[in-house]
């Protein structure tokens, strides 16, 4: 945040006095413009939370963004009486495991890719590239065949396995990215001094990287957490669900009650942006260098 | 493949001698500074490969296999429970293709609506992030709080923002509601805007550049932040506008972004498909089917007819056209810079 405040001064045309559009200044314009996106931006969340705190017969009755008689009720009731506990806990498992694979594989992966020499390098590392092009919906089938070989279909290990695999393109090409960056005197000095392989990658490189491992923490734990569908082809016993699936079981009732599905709704997406505002700090500066690097 | 050759010309291996020497150098030569050099490289080589193991081993287990078993599927028919897979070379990609009454015109309708997704998607990204940007980049105060709500679209998109948005644009939904009370109730759809098959698919696009306008934002906004100032100082010594200077200085100059943008936004419009799954599953009637979806259904949803092969065939096209869009860029990318 405090990188990009400096860098914006500099980036800028020097300020002028506003000038006049049609009566308008241009500042007004121009807020009126970030504003009226802003409100494009949080549109769906905020209706989202609005029905979330009515009850079904006002969300029935229709449209007000604001509840009249906003309650707790439907919150509690959709989290009591719909096992969203179960359903809450387990996306977590799946979420949380897949995250700390795909960056600890891949963080090793990336630092043998950008700093170690050693014979068919860049062939491995286009070949991760090169799975970025291939279809999901083409590897879904023999996923599920193999699985059900390996007795690991309906598992959460069923769902982990396949998540890290498939996060494999994203997370090499930015860490390895973020590697490069790091000065080769940094690790010929730390050899000098006797530290091995290990630590000078636990020590040196990893600390140097935090804002690509954060990036790339969030931009697995986002889909992994909203991914439906292996999710939705694979698990079959209800106490394995994930919260995606427990949403879609809700929507596929003959009445939908769209104050508890919103409540569900809410439950699912309030921990991502809780993650979001944590970590944004590292992760706008990760993308922007995974960008420039 | 440069490391392969380095590694074999300057690790001290001796010029003239033949194979046989040149073999048992790696034990037997007596040079002083090529052995330590030769077993640090061996030892780096080692620890490349323990780092990389990991990756490695998950890919052969869950990768390699389901690559090769989806191709291989592609040229058989099969439904999943026979036996046996009866095997039908190429004939599944000509029927695709056109040689099948039953599945070419399915191809077809769900072809042109993904062209059209194709087209308008990034179009409409780069129309609303790019100014977006710029706006954002000229303002001190509140850029960060701005930011992070323009990103929310993205933090956020799954299913739990699909079912709201189905929920804001159902028929008694905010949507019509609002445009009734600004008073253009002619525009609502009463049967609500994923209902018409006229406004099905335009209404899906809009979701779709909901949210691929985050990333793309903040990209530029990387990129504007990265530019030189004097250069804008310059333009508007010379007079030019702020609009000049946007579209005839800054525009040219995010080109590469801009290809960026592009080619991750062509991807998802060619290979996604999970919010047509969940909103409207391809409907009504096929206004909404595309590529992505149709492949789905083929392998997922049509219980015991044997077409597991053709959804195979049906993804791996989807390959080779995101191959071709990707080359396709590279080239515009280079000729560019």
């Amino acid at each position: 945040m405090t990188t990009t405040a400096q860098l914006t001064p500099r980036a800028l045309p020097p300020r002028r006095t506003p000038r006049s559009l049609g009566g308008i200044s241009a500042r007004t314009a121009v807020t009126v413009a970030l504003a009226a996106y802003a409100v494009v931006s949080l549109y769906p969340f905020l209706w989202m939370v609005s029905a979330a705190f009515k009850t079904n017969s006002e969300v029935v009755s229709g449209g007000h963004l604001i509840p009249h008689h906003p309650t707790l009720q439907t919150l509690s009731d959709t989290w009591n009486k719909l096992d969203f506990f179960e359903y809450f806990t387990n996306s977590l498992k799946v979420t949380v495991l897949t995250t700390v694979l795909v960056v600890v594989v891949y963080a090793a992966a990336s630092y043998a890719f950008a700093v170690l020499r050693f014979p068919g390098r860049r062939l491995f590392y286009r070949l991760f590239l090169a799975l970025l092009f291939v279809p999901g919906v083409v590897t879904l089938l023999p996923i599920v065949l193999l699985e059900s070989r390996l007795d690991i279909l309906g598992t959460h290990w069923g769902l982990i396995l396949p998540f890290v695999n498939g996060s494999a393109p994203l997370a090499v090409l930015m860490l390895t990215n973020a590697f490069n960056t790091v000065p080769v005197e940094l690790r010929e000095a730390a050899r000098m001094d006797g530290a091995g392989e290990l630590r000078i990658f636990a020590r040196i490189y990893l600390p140097l990287a935090r804002p690509a491992l954060v990036t790339i923490a969030l931009l697995t734990a986002i889909p992994t957490w909203n991914e439906y569908q292996l999710t939705r082809i694979s698990l079959n016993d209800p106490h394995t669900y994930t919260l995606p699936i427990a949403l879609q079981a809700m929507q596929s009732e003959s009445v939908v009650q769209y104050n508890s599905l919103m409540a569900a709704a809410l439950i699912m997406v309030v921990p991502v942006i809780i993650l979001f505002l944590c970590a944004q700090r590292y992760f706008v500066n990760g993308l922007m260098g995974a960008v420039k690097g | 493949m440069a490391a392969n050759l380095t590694a074999g010309t300057d690790a001290g291996t001796p010029g003239p001698g033949s194979a046989g020497t040149a073999r048992a150098t790696g034990k037997g030569r007596t040079s002083p500074a090529g052995r330590p050099r030769r077993t640090a490289r061996l030892r780096e080589a080692l620890w490349g490969y323990t780092f990389m193991a990991p990756a490695l081993a998950l890919f052969a287990v869950m990768g390699v296999y389901t690559i090769v078993y989806g191709f291989s599927l592609s040229f058989a028919q099969w439904n999943g429970f026979w036996p046996q897979w009866h095997w039908r070379g190429l004939r599944n990609y000509t029927d695709l293709l056109g040689g099948s009454p039953t599945y070419a015109p399915i191809v077809r309708t769900a072809a042109l609506n993904t062209l059209y997704v194709m087209i308008a998607v990034p179009v409409l990204t780069v129309l609303i992030s790019f100014p977006l940007a710029l706006v954002l980049n000229s303002i001190r105060r509140f850029q960060g709080v701005l930011r992070s709500v323009y990103f929310l679209p993205y933090v956020t998109t799954g299913i739990a923002v699909y079912f709201a948005w189905q929920y804001i644009l159902e028929p008694e939904g905010a949507i019509n509601l609002l445009l009734q009370s600004v008073g253009l109730g002619s525009l609502s759809q009463p049967q609500g805007w994923l209902g018409n098959p006229d406004t099905a698919l335009p209404t899906l696009i809009m979701v779709m550049v909901w949210s691929a306008v985050p990333v793309s934002m903040l990209l530029y906004l990387t990129g504007l932040q990265s530019l030189d100032g004097s250069l804008l100082e310059a333009a508007q010594l010379d007079g030019a506008g702020r609009v000049r200077t946007a579209l005839h200085i800054i525009w040219p100059l995010m080109r590469p972004m801009t290809l960026v943008i592009t080619l991750l936004n062509l991807r998802d419009a060619l290979q996604g498909f999970q919010m047509f799954l969940i909103m409207t599953n391809g409907g009504p009637g096929d206004s909404t089917s595309v590529l992505g979806l149709e492949t789905y259904r083929l392998a997922f949803l049509s219980e015991l007819s044997p077409t597991l092969g053709l959804a195979s065939a049906l993804g791996w096209l989807l390959f080779v056209a995101a191959l071709v869009v990707a080359f396709l860029n590279q080239r515009a990318t280079r000729r560019t810079q």
